[in-house]
Formats: structure tokens, C-alpha cells, sequence
């Protein structure tokens, strides 16, 4: 029955108080000396870092997670605002260069306990069965060690424990999903609308917003600020779907505490060095997982004297999605600004149809950008002055979809490490991204797409921005070392006791938001590791 | 005349001309003209938690004090701000102080172009430049800022579509934080802990009892 399941081995939600947003349990949660040799050190408390930490620390692991920015109490710490919740991001310092350059900031990469899920829209769709062999399937982009059906049970835990709300589900492996779909705004219906026209199937969801009771975390109240960091705790993010269980059961999330480098001894990792309070501390661990996204774990991995690079592979294979959002004009007002951004999609253009010129597809999804948002939209379709201050009067009557088009893997589009220095002397990550031709082919396509729907909608005007989201790969899971960074279990070729998960790992990416696979990778390998000790 | 769209930039021949819209009867707006010419978002701050209620009330009363800007850099910026948000009349969103102190903080979006300088030392070459081309002199400042944003201007040998990306990426995210701005485009604010419930298309469906309704004319007395 639709909501009245609670998720397996997992009481977070009930950990919470429906009174305060803070992880109650963090007060008295276990610490650990420096010297004491845990079973495990996680750098990085999101998405990977966090479901790992849950599941082995039920199965009693001894871990302590590193965190680089702070233990947020959403009460105290964020604020209803866009401008406000700039400290989500990971602004410290990176060099980013090559044909298309990708701009980094807000768009990716988190900081603080909850990662980059804190400020995710909230969509949560699984990878379809071909994203795990497109090398096989359709010759472009590379083949996963792991396979679908393989992640499946992994898939369906974590929807539980999100939990996940929308429509049943066509497309990949049709599912359905724990909680129903959300109620839809004006804005968003009228997309739908639009897309039902021009021949487009869209479904409601998939987003991790509980539709429901669920535990001590209230219901969604719509106010749309889901990449700002919701302070309601409706949506899920680690901070209160896994870490409070994890601390619950002995984990400790040291926050404020920056990794430089990995310990190495006699062929195996010995612990972590990292910054905290302006001192250099080295936590003793009997291994180590580096999980700290797609651009600082190969970059940890470059700091640590290359470690598991004996090959060249470390900051390789770096993917973003092809993000451009079509804005649309209705002579109703609409106010995007209200819900949460993730509200419908479509995956009709997922699979590769060899009529359009390209291999791999795009998904289609709405989002409703606040005014600050709205305006670098506007920006990028070239207005500024009085232009620019008449398209943002306008802001209401206007409704935004947007595509994430698979863009290919390629070895050139990597991390590196560049001469400037961050604030505790260690070089920083500079990134290089230059489109192929099929992923030119692929962005126009889905644009030309969104184009269609609109018009077919009867839109008045429209405005368009190029742009990127989400990163995975950079740490490739592979058949070799020749080919990857990491085995089908995350660890590292040659280094027994060495491990990465997050969504680095990932070969592909798929034209799906990245977060509920990330989490369901890290689940498998926790009954991995489980199982082998 | 705003139900159909004849006043889009992209639909009109005209320049948009901010004299034929409603004037602001409530609350302030940049400019004093908006489309919501009864709605004071800030009349909602009660409403508010006072987390978000504290930070956003700020930016309204503290307008902080201009220290990364050097006075000669601070005075042909704020003439170049002006024109960019179409700020010509009081009351001004103060932008300038606000792009100054998220410089002056250091709080920048972190990543820098490989062929840019840091996004500070950007802001001081536009600085430079405008000084030299005797900006603040200029009859058709207007004219400028659009050869500028063309990339018909030299810009101290920056990649000129970049570097006004990085000054206009600052420029709107003051600009579009400030509440008199949300006045200006009708945006519910904070709504937290209220949220929303009427989430329909139209005013009907779609507009709280404390949200502003939309002019779609001039008011042919109040206006004029």
C-alpha cells in the first residue's frame, strides 16, 4: 500500500524531531581519538559517503566521516532566501578551462554535512537497464562492471528510504514508486499540457518529497526553495534520511574537518590527514573511502601523491549533462517560483533512435528558478538594462522546462592539478570539458524538442540558456586497471583497503539526475563489504 | 496589455519604456513602477522565520560601506550598474555596495576561467576601462554598455562575452535579491514556515490572499 511502508534497517526519519530540523542525536553523538584505528574513514558526508555509513555502521563498523564544511542546524544555519544559502556550495577555489569550459559554483558540488544533496531539485530516477552497457549497445561511451539488475533491489531500497513519490513509471525498468505524486502547480501544467500536444508523454515525479506521513519529517509546504536546502525536512538529502540512523548507530561526522591526504604505508592506507581548526591532524583508519564527489575525490587521490593512478586514469572521464532550459511566456501568470522545481519529466528520448543523427537520448523536466536564477536566464538570451528589468516584470507569467542530455565519457575531459593553492597550501583542481560532436548533436536535438513543446503549448515568447548539471565519473569503476580507477567493489586496483564511492565511480551518466544512484551504488557496496568480512 | 505579450523585448520594435508602467502604490519598488503596484512583500516579513526574516530585512536597512572598491573605481561602476539594471531614478536598488561587499568578503563562486583573472581583479579592469574611455562624460552611456555586451569594446584583454558574464552574474544576484526588486516582479519572498496552497494558473487559482494581484493596465488616473 502507497505510503504505509516503512523503509528496512533504516529508522532516520523517526530519529528527527518534528519540532526542530537539527539531527537530535548529534549532541551525544560517539567520538573517536585520532589515534584509535577505525574500522573505516568516509571522506565526505553526502550521498555516497552517507548511505555507506549507515549500512556498515548497522552491522557494526566502527566509522568516522570527514567533512570538509559544516554540521548544519537548518534552524539556525539557512535562511528562505536564494541569495542567503550561497554557503551551500563548494566555492573554494578551481580553475576551469578547455573547448567548453563548465561553470562550477551553485551548480554542483555541495559543502557541509548532507553534501550535494542539501541543494539537489529532488529528482530521483533510476539509470534505465541500458545505461549499464551503452559501449555494448550502442558503441559510445563504456560499459559498467555492475549491471541493473544487479542494482535493482538497491534501487528499491533507497526509494523506500527517500522515500520517493510519483506516477508509476514507463520508461527502463517499469516500477512503481512508494509514495503517489505530488499535487502539480500551474506552471507545471502547463507544460504538460504543452507536451501532451506535441506528441511528448510526461509523468509526474520521480522526486524524494514524502507525499504522506513519514516518520518525524512534515510534509512538503510547496514554497519551491528545494535548491536553497529545504528547511522543512520534507526533502531527502543524507542529513535526514541516513545520518541520523548513522549516528545512531556510532558513526561520527566530524565536521569542519578538511582531508588533504591519504595515509600510505607498505602497499595500504593507513588513515587520512586533514585540516581542522587551522591544526593538521591525521586520523588513524584500517581503510579508507574517498567520497567526496566527482572533481575533490580524484582530486584527493592527485594530492596524495597519485595514489591509485598508476595508470593515468584519476580525474578521467569527468561527465556533465547537457542542461539547457526553454522558458515559455502564457498570458495567465503562472508563478514558477511556487512548488518544488521537480515536478514532471519524461524519458521518451532516453533510448537511442538512430532517425535522429546520435547515439544515447535526453530526458525532459521542469524547474521553476527563483528570481536570481530567472535572471541568468534572461541574461544568457542576451538582455540586460531595460530589456532585461521588462523580461524580469514579466517573471509570473512564465514556466521553464529543462533537458539533461547524456553527454559521452571522453579521457580528455578530466581533473587535474593546478598550480594555485588553497587556503591550506594544497594545489587546487582545475577541470577540462570539451563537448564531442554527438553531444553537440544531442544538446540541439532535445532543445529543438523543448522548442516544439512550447509552440505546441502556444507559448508567446521564449527564452533560452545553455547550460550543464551534474558530475559524475572522474574515478571510473572498470574491467581493468588499465580502464578505471576502481573494481566492480569501488576499490582501488592494487590498494586492498582503499575505496570510492560516489558519483565518481560511474562510467555513464545516463540521462538521469545522478542522486538515487549514487545512494544505491553505496548500498550495494556496503552488503558487499558486509559480506566479504 | 501585459495579458498579451506586445511589451516582450523580443516582440516590440520600441525600446521598453518604464514610464508606461503602473507606478507603485505600496511598499517601494526600484524606480518606483512595477506591475504589482499594491503589493509590499515586505509587509509579509511577520510571517517570516526570523532566521531568514533578520538577513533579508538587512539588505533593506544596512546598506554596507564600500571597502573593496577604491572611491574613483566605486563612482564609474556605479554609473556602469546603472545603466546595465536600467537603474536611472530613485530610489536605487544600492548594488554597488552589495557587489562590493561580496568582493570585500571574498565570497565568490569559487571557480575562475583559466584565461580570467580572479573575479575581483575583473570588476577593477572594467573599472580601469570605463576610466579610460571617459565613461562618466559619455552623452550615450546607453550605446556603451551595448558595444560593450557586443564585444565591440576592448576590455583590458579579457574575453569580453566572459568577463560581462562574471560582472552581470554579481550585478543581478544583488539586484534580484533585494526585496524591492520582488516587488517590482510580484515574487512571493521567503514563505517559510507559510508555504503556499494555491498553486493553480491564474489569479484565481493561483494567488495567496498576501500575495500582490497583477495590473494588467495603467491606471489612466493614478498613473498619469
Amino acid at each position: 500500500v502507497k505510503g504505509s511502508r516503512p523503509p528496512r534497517d533504516n529508522r532516520s526519519a523517526f530519529l528527527l524531531d518534528v519540532h526542530r530540523r537539527g539531527i537530535p542525536g548529534a549532541a551525544r553523538m560517539r567520538r573517536y581519538e585520532d589515534g584509535d584505528e577505525v574500522d573505516l574513514v568516509i571522506v565526505g558526508a553526502g550521498a555516497g559517503g552517507g548511505t555507506l555509513a549507515q549500512r556498515l555502521a548497522r552491522k557494526g563498523w566502527r566509522i568516522v566521516i570527514l567533512e570538509s564544511g559544516p554540521f548544519w542546524d537548518p534552524d539556525r544555519d539557512w535562511v528562505s532566501d536564494e541569495a542567503g544559502q550561497h554557503k551551500l556550495y563548494w566555492t573554494a577555489p578551481r580553475v576551469i578551462g578547455g573547448g567548453d569550459p563548465v561553470e562550477l559554483g551553485k551548480n554542483n558540488s555541495g559543502h557541509g554535512v548532507g553534501g550535494s544533496m542539501i541543494h539537489y531539485a529532488g529528482y530521483a530516477p533510476r539509470f534505465h537497464p541500458s545505461d549499464f552497457a551503452t559501449k555494448t549497445r550502442d558503441g559510445v561511451g563504456a560499459d559498467w562492471p555492475v549491471s541493473y539488475e544487479e542494482l535493482r533491489p538497491h534501487y528499491e531500497r533507497v526509494e523506500r528510504e527517500l522515500p520517493v513519490a510519483g506516477q508509476d513509471w514507463p520508461w527502463g525498468d517499469p516500477h512503481a514508486y512508494p509514495h503517489a505524486a505530488h499535487p502539480i502547480s500551474g506552471a507545471a501544467e502547463q507544460a504538460r499540457r504543452g507536451a501532451l500536444a506535441a506528441g511528448v508523454d510526461m509523468r509526474i515525479g520521480p522526486v524524494a518529497i514524502p507525499n504522506g506521513t513519514f516518520g518525524n519529517r512534515p510534509h512538503c509546504i510547496y514554497r519551491g526553495f528545494c535548491l536553497q536546502g529545504c528547511k522543512v525536512n520534507a526533502k531527502a538529502s543524507p542529513f535526514v534520511t541516513h545520518l541520523p540512523d548513522a549516528i545512531e548507530h556510532g558513526v561520527e561526522v566530524r565536521a569542519d574537518s578538511h582531508a588533504v591526504r591519504i595515509g600510505f604505508a607498505g602497499g595500504r592506507c593507513t588513515g587520512v590527514t586533514y585540516m581542522r581548526d587551522g591544526r593538521e591532524r591525521f586520523q588513524r583508519a584500517a581503510a579508507v573511502c574517498v567520497s567526496g564527489y566527482s572533481i575533490e575525490s580524484p582530486r584527493l587521490l592527485l594530492n596524495s601523491d597519485g595514489l591509485a593512478n598508476g595508470a593515468d586514469q584519476v580525474g578521467r572521464y569527468l561527465m556533465v549533462q547537457g542542461a539547457t532550459q526553454v522558458a515559455a511566456r502564457f498570458p495567465d501568470a503562472l508563478r514558477q517560483y511556487k512548488g518544488p522545481p521537480p515536478e514532471i519529466s519524461s524519458e521518451q528520448f532516453y533510448e537511442t533512435d538512430e532517425s535522429r543523427g546520435f547515439a544515447r537520448g535526453f530526458s525532459i523536466q521542469t524547474v521553476g528558478p527563483l528570481p536570481i536564477d530567472w535572471a541568468q536566464h534572461v541574461l544568457a538570451d542576451g538582455h540586460w538594462g531595460h530589456a532585461l528589468r521588462e523580461y524580469m516584470r514579466d517573471y509570473n507569467h512564465w514556466t521553464t522546462l529543462g533537458l539533461l542530455c547524456e553527454l559521452l565519457p571522453l579521457a580528455e575531459n578530466r581533473v587535474s592539478l593546478a598550480e594555485e593553492k588553497d587556503a591550506h597550501g594544497m594545489p587546487v583542481a582545475r577541470f577540462d570539458y570539451t563537448q564531442c560532436d554527438n553531444d553537440r548533436a544531442n544538446i540541439a536535438y532535445g532543445t529543438k524538442v523543448l522548442e516544439r513543446i512550447w509552440e505546441a503549448a502556444g507559448a508567446q515568447d521564449t527564452l533560452t540558456i545553455g547550460r550543464y548539471a551534474h558530475l559524475v565519473g572522474g574515478c571510473r569503476m572498470g574491467f581493468s586497471p588499465e580502464d578505471s580507477v576502481v573494481d566492480r567493489d569501488h576499490r582501488a586496483w592494487g590498494i586492498p583497503n582503499l575505496f570510492v564511492c560516489d558519483g565518481s565511480v560511474m562510467p555513464t551518466q545516463g540521462a538521469a539526475n545522478p542522486a538515487l544512484t549514487i545512494m544505491a551504488l553505496a548500498s550495494r557496496l556496503a552488503e558487499r563489504l558486509s559480506a566479504g568480512r | 496589455m501585459f495579458r498579451d505579450a506586445g511589451h516582450l523585448p523580443k516582440l516590440r520594435d520600441t525600446r521598453p519604456d518604464p514610464t508606461q508602467l503602473p507606478r507603485q502604490r505600496r511598499g517601494t519598488t526600484p524606480q518606483m513602477h512595477g506591475r504589482y503596484p499594491d503589493y509590499d512583500v515586505l509587509e509579509n516579513a511577520r510571517h517570516w522565520d526570523e532566521t531568514t526574516r533578520e538577513v533579508v530585512l538587512a539588505r533593506v536597512n544596512e546598506v554596507p560601506p564600500v571597502r573593496f572598491f577604491a572611491p574613483e573605481e566605486a563612482e564609474v561602476l556605479r554609473l556602469f550598474l546603472d545603466v546595465a539594471l536600467a537603474q536611472d531614478a530613485e530610489p536605487r536598488v544600492p548594488v554597488l555596495e552589495m557587489v562590493d561587499a561580496r568582493l570585500f568578503a571574498g565570497e565568490t563562486d569559487g571557480y575562475r576561467y583559466d584565461d580570467m583573472p580572479e573575479d575581483g581583479e575583473t570588476w577593477r579592469r572594467l573599472a580601469r576601462q570605463l576610466r579610460a574611455d571617459g565613461f562618466d562624460r559619455l552623452a550615450d552611456r546607453e550605446e556603451y554598455v551595448r558595444a560593450l555586451h557586443d564585444g565591440e569594446h576592448a576590455w583590458e584583454g579579457l574575453d569580453a562575452e566572459r568577463a560581462w558574464s562574471v560582472v552581470m552574474r554579481y550585478a543581478v544576484s544583488a539586484f534580484y535579491s533585494h526585496p524591492w526588486a520582488w516587488n517590482e516582479i510580484g515574487f512571493g519572498g521567503p514563505a517559510y514556515p507559510r508555504g503556499y496552497m494555491r498553486m493553480g494558473v491564474g489569479d484565481h487559482r493561483g494567488r495567496e490572499p498576501h500575495e500582490g494581484a497583477e495590473a494588467f493596465e495603467r491606471d489612466p488616473v493614478q498613473d498619469s
